[in-house]
């Protein structure tokens, strides 16, 4: 199990009230796999330093989780996935 | 014969040191912006007064924070 920092851009036409629960539905993946989520921020609202897929503002979302390597690989698959996520990372936090 | 000019190099204080910050975040784009010239480009070593190694995680946390749209890859701000 490692940790990881995930940071999710939304597409902004979406409520922003819907988001907590929409991103509870997209990070399942992580406890039905064995991991848990540790910290769930949610920035809102946010201007984009440069167009994204023609959209000068994303809500903006980071999730501290722990998982194996192979649950973090799948979430980012299944986010890229998604219409509504316009841009991902996930980082590893507390290695060097 | 002239004697060649020898120049002392004027030492810059650290600003992270001096700031007491003791890790760099991509998060961070307050701190990054001020290693960040206002066309957007990485400002150098020699500008920014850093070490090495911690030069190489401005870098990294620049690029990882333009990558998600904080910070711009170019303002064309002239």
């Amino acid at each position: 199990m490692r940790q990881y920092e995930l940071m999710v851009i939304l597409d902004p036409e979406v409520e922003e009230r819907t988001v907590a629960p929409s991103l509870d539905k997209y990070l399942s993946v992580i406890t039905t796999e064995g991991g848990t989520v540790d910290k769930v921020d949610i920035w809102g609202r946010r201007r984009l330093a440069f167009d994204i897929a023609k959209k000068s503002e994303g809500i903006y979302a980071v999730v501290d989780f722990t998982a194996t390597a192979d649950t973090a690989k799948e979430l980012d698959r299944q986010l890229g996935l998604n219409e509504v996520v316009l841009r991902t990372k996930i980082l590893r936090t507390g290695v060097r | 014969m002239a004697k060649p000019v020898v120049r002392k190099p004027k030492k810059k204080t650290n600003p992270l040191k001096s700031a007491k910050i003791a890790s760099i975040d991509y998060k961070d784009t307050a701190l990054l912006r001020k290693f960040i010239s206002d066309r957007g480009k990485i400002r150098a070593r020699r500008v920014t007064g850093v070490s090495v190694q911690e030069q190489r995680k401005i870098a990294k946390a620049v690029k990882n924070a333009r990558e998600m749209a904080l910070l711009p890859y170019s303002s064309s701000a002239r």
